[in-house]
């Protein structure tokens, strides 16, 4: 209770603070893992500005201020974001797992990434993981529909043997509606006979 | 007798299930925290740990030592740093149904945002209001931002 009363007492003094540093307000675009960068407008009843550059950033008021032209974001500004940066959690990262034709006995091959999925696992203490079953496009979409959770549900078996809690796990499965490559119809094709798995 | 044990277990069924339709489904979750952090829900305010699921219209909140990593469902990652608050006010990922919808308030604080599908996926669904106006995003973005709060 008393963590709370402090934790009040700080946001009030937070707010009080602020109430003099209203120019102090900051957008900065940043890139994505592959360097990429998007495109942000910031709009208010002074007028809009549009960010697209890396590193670009806008200083901003109220919300009667004009924004203004975008600027470099220079180190010292950078600097106030470490807190949020290292609060940053780890993106969620998916696995394809392939299985042998009409079986739902994983290939050697994907069984050796099941120490990878753990491991992904662990390191996020995830109590998220998700299984989505697939199957090519041969035998019927009925059958198929079944195969693909049944391939799921050997999945999810195997994890929880390895450690992985049951009720952490959700499994579905797109029967031969999903295919990882297009086909047609009656074709066996060995990259979708597979289980997605997504550790978030 | 037969009849009205069948009426009840009915009756139980029926229960469980409107139970389940109720049920607000989550739209995300808190990944990891320092110090003091926060989740406002109905008006009540309780701490927030790792693996905690968040819901629509939720606010999070850190105190001056505090710091959270959040994973919406469309996998945007969101971060906050101390003395920050940030309200959840729209989520919809509906891919199948080809809705999509993400406005977060980011009412003071410092916050990172790495996008997810949503932003992918309909750029254009995503906006963010803050003390100085409205971001929208034009293309799929990551951006860091700050505010001093309102006047």
């Amino acid at each position: 209770m008393k963590g709370i009363h402090r934790f009040f007492a700080g946001v009030a003094l937070a707010v009080a603070v602020s109430g003099c540093a209203g120019k102090d307000n900051l957008i900065v675009l940043t890139p994505d893992d592959s360097g990429r960068v998007g495109a942000l407008k910031v709009s208010n009843e002074g007028g809009e500005a549009v960010l697209d550059r890396d590193g670009q950033a806008l200083h901003l008021g109220d919300r009667h201020t004009p924004p203004g032209a975008p600027v470099p974001v220079s180190a010292q500004e950078r600097a106030l974001f470490a807190a949020a940066l290292a609060a940053q959690p780890q993106a969620p990262v998916s696995y394809l797992l392939y299985f042998e034709f009409d079986s739902d006995t994983l290939t050697a091959e994907s069984c050796q990434r099941l120490a990878d999925i753990l491991h992904a696992a662990e390191e996020r203490h995830s109590q998220d993981v998700l299984v989505i079953g697939h199957t090519d496009r041969a035998g019927d979409a009925a059958y198929n529909a079944a195969l693909s959770l049944q391939r799921a549900e050997v999945v999810r078996a195997l994890l929880v043997d390895k450690g992985i809690g049951g009720e952490f796990i959700q499994i579905s499965s797109h029967g031969e509606g999903n295919p990882l490559v297009p086909t047609a119809d009656e074709v066996a094709e060995a990259r979708n006979r597979r289980v997605e798995v997504v550790v978030r | 007798m037969k009849k009205i044990l069948f009426f009840c277990m009915a009756l139980l069924m029926l229960g469980a299930f409107a139970g389940a339709q109720t049920e607000p489904a989550h739209i995300g979750r808190v990944k990891g925290t320092s110090g003091m952090v926060s989740i406002q829900r109905a008006g009540a305010l309780k701490p927030a740990f790792p693996n905690m699921k968040v819901y629509l219209n939720d606010t999070l909140l850190t105190g001056s030592d505090g710091a959270v990593g959040i994973l919406l469902e469309d996998n945007t990652l969101l971060s906050m740093g101390p003395m920050s608050r940030l309200a959840l006010d729209k989520f919809d990922f509906s891919p199948a149904r080809n809705k999509y919808a993400l406005q977060l308030r980011m009412e003071q604080g410092t916050f990172v945002y790495l996008s997810g599908l949503l932003g992918k996926l309909a750029p254009h669904a995503v906006t963010l209001e803050t003390p100085s106006g409205t971001i929208s995003m034009l293309k799929e973005s990551n951006f860091m931002a700050r505010f001093g709060g309102d006047e």
